[in-house]
């Protein structure tokens, strides 16, 4: 348990925007399941504090990126769900295509080669 | 408080935070976990919901609004909570914002709001400066005004009128009103459209135009009851039949503040370049700088010098701003007096740091609380700044009302003179200033105890005894050293003040009986009724006949003129068989005087003879000299039996035996050294009107009535003003140095009060965490006058220091009030020693209370305290 704990890793500053992002591209979800997917996306890596996830979720709102509505569920409870908007949508793309320069930026400069 | 928006939000977010911990507990008990097990792990995972919703909420924007709300709310509760302290703080603050606010609702009223003239910073006054008359301000002739405005090319447009006191009559009980009498430029100059009728245009100022006049709006409501059908009415000034064309508004006080009355200038062809009446005023043209007009005027003034013939020397024409004009005097006084505002201003902060320092030492236990609950330090700062504004603002408040009653007062008594004092109000930008005030002074006040207490070590400060040391001794000491070194600075100008208004109040004027004895009024008796020097010398007798019969005038008697600041008549002047040069004999007052005014005065007689009745129109002329004009141009001889003349020497002048020499008296101002004066008799050059000088046996306004009934049992048409006792005229003609010596003592003393409050509660502070020290010290045996000599000690430390940094200070800010100063040098010694007597005997008194304290520790307690 304490292991599994110690393994997590705290998602990099400013990428937890375009995690959210991307995953609202396959439909509308709810905060919960947002981080639960991201969970599970990240193959249980990364754990998404809630003390982030929602200042995120209202900041991301605020910019106009994601917008929200209440909706009842399965169960009958009312949830807020999110949804990307079409400027979201450019912004993912936008995100994107930096962090894989940045990837990329920073894979050439660990590579071993020389 | 929340507001309904935020609410519904709120609501929204918390609904939002629930569904998701619902969601997670209901997935692992799906999972297999029991609803308690779940239930925790869920809590664990998501963290202080408190935290995650603030965070959350500071996305929302406007956050921050909440925040300063629910701030200001929970300082005003924490004021309440400790009322001593909130009052000291409240009533320090207030006095600072209050007297600054007050000081610059003077300051903007008087220096900074515009005149109520449409452009008046382009309108300006025109003088004529010249010797020998070298008045700086002074009058020049209608050659001299048409040669200017033919000449001048810098003005749009120029105007010339002359200062006057006209007797209205022919509408019921005569009136003298003070007023101008212009030329047709002068109010299209000033650009001020009558109240109702119409203003004097164009060819109206010519000889041949018939009389008219312009009144002021309050005439013309006290004497015509506002009735619009005024215009076009006759009336008589003096003597002479006059129609009204128009009323201005009560807003139009333009050349002087009082003019009520504005008459047609009739410019007839001069027959020579005399005499000097008329002051230019211009409106200056787009484009054109002030200094290119003054460039221009000094041009014109050396055609003008030329064409004089010899008659000017060094002639200039000063272009003088009419605000400038208007205020230039009272323009240092003023700023002198702001500067110490905002130094009682500064002042009062350290005090309330102070304050606020001890507070926060003793909320220490407070913050750390609050910072071990999660609190974050930038909001804890926030907090503590929100408490310092909150109570800035209340003394904000508190100190407006201060200001309001003083701006009314002010309004209301003048005590100074100013010029404009209906401009003085607490008006938006005033309000605005007090607010900015605040303000600031939160944040100087606040921002170093607000950080210093949010530097909390929560452990530490839970632990410990909070009165164990800690470093804010040495801040506290330093500022009161600030304040120990302004306030001996506030001390020093307010003491130069007054030592120097002493000097003017004690000032000889040269006059021995007591002015409370004295009764002056200006008689005006028609000028078109009484035409000749025959006719006036007749009236001016028989008036003079029936005043002497009121019972208790012991001495009456006719002048020109009227010490200590007034003279009609000013000249150089020549003495026979001495060579004339105009540097030599400067212009000098020749106060025209009846027999009986010297020893109304009592101006004592040093030689010779005052004038007597004898000394009638068709005797030879006589003149009485002053000590120092005999002093100057008499060395060592006889003035007696000698012959002097007014202006320069002539073939034809009339030559005057000097037949005695009196005591010198001031005619210039208090301030002004002795000059040489000369008097004439009134029998052998009368004139009107003339001051009337009664000596008398009783209280001397008391016999105003009766005199003013004498008066008019002779001539009812006989327009008496000015009627006021010796003393009332010598007051007003030092009401300003009075007024700005009582406010700058009054914030000199406000400053030693907070200064000495301050002392005290540093040296209370300092005994109080030093008690273990002090109860270790007595107990090893140190004696209790030890003891008492180390507080004491400590105390006179900072004076001293504060003494030293303020010697510095007041050097350098003597120096900018040297000008205020009459007869006192800005680095007067006396007045240096005294002032550090009084602090460090003030700072001393403050830090004994809590020394004898110290005195009277007990060992045994103090060690135990811990």
């Amino acid at each position: 348990m304490k292991t599994r704990y110690q393994s997590r890793i705290e998602i990099l500053q400013g990428t937890l925007d375009l995690l959210i992002l991307q995953t609202l591209q396959w439909g509308a979800q709810h905060g919960y399941g947002i981080s639960q997917a991201i969970r599970l996306k990240s193959g249980e890596l990364f754990d998404v504090e809630t003390g982030s996830l929602y200042p995120a979720l209202h900041r991301l709102e605020r910019s106009g990126w994601i917008s929200s509505e209440w909706k009842t569920s399965d169960n009958k409870q009312r949830v807020k769900q999110y949804r990307l908007t079409a400027r979201g949508r450019k912004q993912l793309a936008n995100e994107r295509s930096r962090w894989e320069r940045l990837a990329a930026a920073i894979a050439g400069v660990l590579s071993p080669q020389e | 408080m929340h507001f309904p928006k935020w609410n519904r939000q709120d609501a929204d977010l918390t609904q939002e935070l629930r569904s998701h911990i619902a969601m997670a507990v209901r997935e692992r008990m799906e999972r297999g976990q029991s609803r308690a097990e779940a239930e925790a792990a869920v809590r664990r995972e998501f963290g202080n919901e408190v935290l995650v919703r603030e965070a959350t909420r500071q996305q929302w924007g406007w956050i921050w609004l909440e925040q300063l709300v629910q701030d200001l709310l929970f300082a005003f509760r924490m004021l309440r909570r400790s009322p001593g302290f909130t009052t000291v703080a409240v009533l320090t603050l207030a006095i600072g914002i209050g007297a600054n606010t007050a000081i610059f609702s003077v300051v903007d009223g008087v220096l900074l709001r515009p005149l109520p003239y449409p452009g008046s910073d382009r309108v300006a006054k025109v003088f004529m400066h010249f010797s020998p008359q070298n008045a700086p301000h002074g009058h020049m002739c209608q050659a001299d005004f048409s040669d200017w405005s033919a000449q001048n090319q810098a003005f749009e447009q120029v105007a010339a009128y002359a200062n006057g006191l006209y007797d209205i009559t022919g509408i019921g009980t005569p009136e003298q009103a003070r007023g101008v009498s212009v030329t047709a430029g002068f109010f299209p100059i000033m650009r001020v459209p009558p109240l109702i009728g119409r203003t004097i245009v164009n060819g109206e100022d010519s000889a041949t135009a018939p009389n008219i006049v312009v009144l002021g709006e309050r005439l013309w409501r006290r004497r015509f009851g506002a009735r619009a059908d005024a215009v076009g009415q006759a009336i008589e000034v003096n003597g002479q039949k006059a129609t009204i064309i128009g009323v201005m508004p009560e807003s139009f006080r333009f050349p002087r503040e009082d003019a009520e009355i504005w008459t047609n200038l009739h410019l007839t062809p001069p027959k020579g370049r005399f005499p000097f009446f008329l002051t230019g005023v211009a409106r200056l043209r787009p484009g054109v700088t002030w200094k290119q007009a003054q460039a221009e005027a000094n041009k014109i003034g050396r055609t003008i010098e030329l064409a004089g013939n010899g008659q000017y020397r060094n002639l200039t024409m000063p272009v003088v701003p009419i605000r400038e004009e208007l205020v230039g005097d009272v323009r240092l006084p003023l700023l002198v007096m702001f500067a110490a505002v905002v130094a009682v201003l500064l002042i009062a902060s350290v005090n309330v740091a102070n304050l606020l320092l001890a507070r926060f030492t003793s909320r220490a236990r407070e913050m750390a609380v609050r910072v071990s609950m999660g609190a974050r330090r930038s909001r804890l700062i926030r907090q503590l700044l929100t408490e310092n504004l909150a109570l800035s603002l209340a003394g904000c408040v508190v100190g407006t009302g201060l200001a309001w009653y003083a701006v009314r007062l002010l309004r209301v008594l003048n005590p100074g003179n100013l010029p404009r004092i209906d401009a003085v109000r607490l008006n938006a930008p005033v309000l605005a200033f007090a607010v900015v005030m605040a303000i600031l002074t939160a944040i100087l006040f606040g921002v170093g105890p607000a950080l210093e207490s949010a530097r909390t070590e929560p452990v530490r400060a839970l632990k410990d005894d909070v009165r164990a040391g800690s470093g804010k001794g040495r801040t506290r000491a330093a500022l009161v050293v600030a304040e120990i070194a302004l306030s001996f600075v506030l001390l020093i100008v307010g003491g130069l003040l007054l030592r120097s208004f002493e000097r003017l109040q004690r000032v000889d004027t040269g006059i021995e009986t007591p002015p409370d004895e004295v009764l002056t009024m200006l008689v005006s008796p028609s000028a078109t009724r009484y035409k000749d020097a025959k006719s006036q010398l007749a009236i001016l007798d028989r008036l003079l006949e029936q005043i002497r019969k009121v019972p208790g005038v012991q001495a009456a008697a006719w002048a020109d003129s009227r010490p200590p600041n007034y003279w009609s008549n000013d000249d150089t002047f020549n003495i026979k068989g001495q060579p004339y040069n105009h540097e030599v004999f400067p212009s000098s007052p020749i106060p025209t005087v009846s027999p009986q005014y010297f020893s109304a005065l009592g101006i004592p007689l040093i030689r010779g003879r005052y004038f007597e009745d004898s000394d009638a129109n068709d005797r030879p002329n006589v003149a009485v000299i002053s000590q120092e004009l005999a002093r100057r141009y008499f060395p060592g001889e006889d003035p007696i039996g000698q012959e002097i003349a007014p202006s320069e020497p002539t073939p034809k002048q009339p030559w005057y035996r000097i037949v005695g020499v009196v005591g010198d008296v001031k005619y210039a101002g208090m301030a002004s050294e002795a000059a040489p004066v000369w008097y004439a008799a009134v029998a052998q050059g009368p004139g009107l009107p003339m001051f009337l000088i009664v000596r008398s046996s009783r209280e001397a306004s008391a016999l105003g009535e009766e005199i003013e009934r004498a008066i008019h049992s002779v001539d009812s048409d006989v327009v008496v003003t000015y009627r006021e006792t010796l003393s009332i005229v010598m007051g007003n003609a030092v009401a300003q140095p009075r007024f700005r010596t009582a406010l700058l003592s009054l914030f000199a003393v406000i400053a030693l009060v907070l200064a000495s409050i301050g002392t005290y509660g540093v040296i209370a502070y300092s005994v109080t965490q030093r008690t273990r020290e002090i109860g270790v010290r007595i107990a090893l045996g140190a004696r209790p006058a030890q003891v008492l000599g180390m507080i004491l000690r400590q105390g006179a430390g900072l004076s001293m220091l504060g003494i030293l940094i303020g010697v510095a200070c007041a050097l350098a800010a003597t120096r900018a009030v040297s000008s205020l100063l009459f007869a006192t040098s800005p680095t007067d010694v006396l007045t240096f020693a005294a002032v550090i007597a009084v602090l460090l005997g003030v700072s001393l008194w403050a830090s004994l209370v809590p020394a004898r304290r110290a005195m009277r520790v007990n060992p045994v307690e103090a060690l135990r305290w811990e």
